[in-house]
């Protein structure tokens, strides 16, 4: 390459000869029985927002780590401003201005806004008062132009502000590398659009940013170039104005992908015995009235979006609907029974399977082995438990078979679950919920963090599903998504439903009104 | 030029862990000796003192085999919590509660001995449970830490047994002044002086393990000790199992009191727990809550116990074993820490 004009500087808009901010060499990783990356080069600029693709399990975040000294490389070379490094711990890597965003968020829960900011933080004076905490997080807050409440615990606020917590947490140690691990997952596309705007004002100063996510259109819209990992290698790195949507997944996948239409059908009669019923439920919790007066009926055979900005109430509709929270007020009626008070273990037994919005912290105990993981469902019936003899044997058997529906490669079940890449969790979560759902399947943002060839595979299965004469309830914020798959849309705001719609010639600006609290127009 | 630099890794690696446990107490061990021959004193004519009372003959093997009984019994109490998330701080108590139980069985029911036995072993279960069923509800309703409360129990069942044992249920013959009568029933002996209580505890540690790996309940358990949201979320009834866990390592903790009173001391007297409670949380800790694991860590601290008893007899104090066994459990925990790091070697910059 040497010799050759460089047209990245120039692309870029740098001084010709402008260093990369940081550059892979041959990067290798290596975990037992998996290669997690291989012999990856990778180069980024300043001034540049560099996408980082790959399906699950490709090796995004392990190389990432790797960067960031969370973990050590097997082989290869870390440069950072021209020199080599080996960043033994995130606080190394900080210093030297490569700062990250994680996957899963580590923040202390209990602990304040500004108290997350400045904890671990060498220019954090020794002792400082709460009050001046607070005061310089709003400072910071105010220059980075990420809006956060600084006195607020952060086991309360929204997923979006912890996010901004965290990458406030990162610039406000003058990082000039900001590496975000899938951060849009988790937000609201208004979320995602103040992001944006951060992240461009960040890299017009000078600065990087390197940008893992499954959503390509938001890669399209926001990076300047893109790097593609398969299997732990690098694929490419492209322009990404020289790109589609299209020639990215191809790229990933390393084949063309079929994208599944849901085939036109008969949308199943309106006068069908509603499965599950909920009828003026109400629920009152701690954080005040979460639900109020829903009454929604879900058919056997249908799929039911349920659209709304993230934290309207879909957590707890997905609670009182699996029995993990009983209403306040109001009845709940499966097949024609009450089932009101029926508790979770009850609900499952009954065929209602539950993709929960939280997988870290309630679907999944990430310190077992995978195994103990993919039975969760499923262990107290034969042939994982006899006469309430347990079976190992039975349990890594049935372990076996979902992660080969799954397709998750695992190579091995004992393996504590934390060790699988997010997508991979979610894969497994996903599965073990859509075999025990008989009835009804209650998915919260079940695509989040899964590439696109498997939120396809998933919703084909959602299909399927529904074509079995299961109710499946799909909560969700991409609005496409509903408007592909669904055969309704209700909309929730404020815990209220502000009214249901048809899909097929729903009209999205409508919904788009209701998702801010506006109520459906009443049917003549 | 090349640094050596340390890496935290998430995880230790079971190997790594396994080789510092080792380390961290043959380090403990060199310590005690350093500080001895420190003193004037010449280690390693009282290691080979130690090792060969303790190993050399019957007494000292029966000796031992008194001690590790009811290490054996609190190691597992304090594990089988530890399983579901709970620190049971309270054996000590448990084990007291469990003796006095035990003894009023047999001090004050009539009939024939081996249903007076089995009255005394589930009167000493019974007993302990009991004693930690305040503790157990109030984490399950109110979610206070089990911690603190179990610990305070600890004092009020150490202070009955002495108030018993010196007060109302003292020994009528007047010929001892802190200690109840003997009582008329035994566990009966398996070995020498060893009796029953052994066996039995070994057996319970097999169970429990079968239990832990081969039960539906104890898939359960360990789900809801590693993620109580799972737990629910898969519908199981964790504050329920919370409850019977505990009550459980109460259990265990209560039957190794009754077997101490009916089958070592044969009377009810202060301090019959010997700090065999506290003792067996480090038992349960180095043992990383395995119940068979349980048994060689508390073969281990009996053989360090019983040692110090042989110090003393060597003109030591007391203090000096207590020393070593927190010295373990310091360097213990020192390795445990350590098994996360890595060592690298970085090159720098070759300029
Ligand atoms: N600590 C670990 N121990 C063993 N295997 C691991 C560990 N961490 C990651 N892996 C494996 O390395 C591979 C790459 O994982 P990684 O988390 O980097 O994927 P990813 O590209 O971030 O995927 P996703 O899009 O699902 O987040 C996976 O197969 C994963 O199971
Ligand atoms: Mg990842």
């Amino acid at each position: 390459m040497t010799g050759l004009p460089d047209p990245i500087q120039q692309r870029l808009g740098l001084a010709p000869g402008t260093p990369p901010i940081l550059a892979l060499k041959g990067v290798s990783k290596y975990f037992p029985g998996v290669i997690a990356n291989e012999d990856v080069n990778l180069e980024v600029y300043p001034g540049e927002i560099h996408a980082l693709l790959g399906e699950n399990g490709a090796g995004k975040s392990t190389l990432m780590n790797i960067v960031t000294g969370i973990y050590k490389m097997d082989a290869g070379e870390v440069i950072v401003g021209g020199e080599t490094r080996d960043f033994a711990s995130p606080t190394d890597a900080i210093e030297a201005g490569i700062g990250m965003v994680h996957q899963h968020f580590k923040l202390v829960r209990a602990f304040t806004v500004a108290e997350n900011v400045h904890l671990g933080w060498p220019d954090t004076p020794k002792r400082i008062s709460r009050r001046t905490l607070e005061t310089r997080t709003a400072k910071l807050s105010e220059e980075l132009g990420l809006a956060v409440n600084p006195s607020a615990v952060v086991a309360d606020i929204s997923t979006g502000e912890q996010q901004r917590v965290e990458i406030l947490r990162v610039l406000a140690r003058d990082a000039k590398l900001l590496i975000l691990d899938e951060p849009t997952a988790v937000l609201t596309p208004k979320e995602a659009r103040e992001l944006f705007a951060a992240l461009r004002a960040f890299t017009a100063r000078g600065n990087a940013v390197i940008f893992i996510s499954h959503k390509l259109d938001e890669v399209m819209e926001i990076s300047n170039r893109v790097t593609v990992l398969r299997g732990g290698r690098k694929v490419a790195t492209e322009w990404t104005e020289n790109c589609t949507e299209k020639s990215l997944a191809q790229m990933m996948v390393g084949r063309e992908i079929v994208l599944t239409e849901t085939g036109e059908r008969a949308a199943p009669a309106a006068d069908v015995a509603p499965c599950l019923s909920l009828s003026d439920v109400s629920l009152t919790t701690a954080q005040g009235t979460v639900l109020k007066n829903i009454s929604l009926d879900l058919r056997p055979g249908e799929i039911l979006g349920v659209a709304g900005v993230a934290g309207n109430g879909q957590r707890e509709l997905t609670y009182v609907m699996t029995g993990l929270a009983t209403p306040t007020s109001g009845t709940i009626t499966l097949d024609g029974a009450d089932v009101t008070q029926a508790g979770a273990r009850a609900m499952a037994q009954k065929g209602i399977g539950h993709i929960p919005e939280d997988r870290l912290h309630s679907g999944m105990a990430p310190t077992l082995s995978i195994t103990d993981n993919a039975v969760l469902r499923e262990y107290s019936q034969p042939p994982l438990t006899r006469k309430g003899w347990f079976s190992p044997k039975g349990a890594t058997n049935l372990a076996r078979e979902i992660a080969k529906v799954a397709e998750v490669m695992v190579p091995d079940f004992a393996m504590p679950a934390r060790n699988l890449s997010g997508g991979n969790q979610q894969r497994l979560v996903a599965r073990r919920e859509m075999r025990i759902a008989d009835k009804i399947l209650v998915a919260a943002y079940p695509s989040r963090g899964l590439d696109v060839g498997a939120i396809n595979t998933m919703m084909r299965y959602f299909v399927e599903l529904r074509d079995k004469g299961v109710g499946v309830l799909l909560i969700s914020e991409e609005l496409e998504e509903l408007m592909n798959f669904s055969d309704r849309i209700a909309v929730m705001f404020h815990g209220e439903i502000m009214g249901i719609v048809p899909t097929k010639g729903a009209d999205v600006e409508e919904i788009g009104l209701m998702m801010g609290g506006k109520r459906q127009e009443a049917a003549e | 030029m090349s640094t050596i630099r340390l890496q935290r890794m998430p995880i230790a690696p079971a190997k790594v862990s396994f080789v510092l446990r080792i380390i961290s107490v043959l380090l403990a061990l060199l310590t005690t000796a350093i500080v001895l021959w420190a003193t004037g004193r010449d280690p390693i004519a009282l290691g080979g003192k130690v090792i060969s009372s303790t190993f050399g003959s019957t007494f000292g093997l029966e000796d031992l085999s008194l001690l590790l009984s009811p290490l054996i019994y609190c190691g597992l109490a304090v594990a089988v919590a530890l399983r579901i998330g709970a620190w049971n701080i309270g054996a000590e108590g448990q084990f007291n509660f469990g003796a006095f139980c035990a003894a009023g069985i047999a001090l004050f029911v009539p009939g024939p001995t081996w249903l007076i036995l089995i009255l005394m072993m589930v009167a000493g279960a019974i007993g302990g449970a009991l004693w930690i069923l305040i503790p157990t509800l109030a984490r399950a309703y109110a979610d206070v830490s089990e911690l603190i409360t179990t610990l305070l129990m600890n004092f009020v069942a150490m202070l009955l047994v002495y108030w018993v044992a010196t007060g109302p249920w003292l020994d009528p013959s007047g010929m001892a002044l802190a200690t109840t009568a003997r009582l008329p029933v035994s566990v009966p002996p398996v070995w020498g002086i060893v009796h029953w209580g052994l066996p039995i505890g070994i057996i319970l540690a097999f169970a429990l393990a079968l239990f832990f790996t081969y039960t539906r309940w104890g898939y359960e358990v360990r789900i809801a000790g590693a993620n109580a949201g799972a737990a629910s979320y898969a519908g199981m009834p964790v504050k329920t199992q919370l409850i019977g866990v505990m009550l459980l390592s109460g259990a265990i903790a209560g039957l190794g009191g009754m077997m101490e009173v009916a089958g070592t001391v044969g009377r009810l007297q202060g301090g019959i727990s010997n700090n065999y409670g506290y003792i067996g949380i480090m038992v349960a800790v180095l043992a990383r809550a395995a119940p068979l694991g349980v048994l060689a860590t508390a073969f281990f601290m009996a053989v360090i116990l019983n040692g110090g008893i042989i110090l003393q007899s060597q003109g030591l104090t007391t203090h000096t074993v207590l020393a070593v066994t927190g010295l373990i459990l310091l360097y213990a925990a020192i390795g445990d820490e350590a098994a996360h790091y890595k060592v690298l070697r970085t090159k720098t910059g070759e300029s």
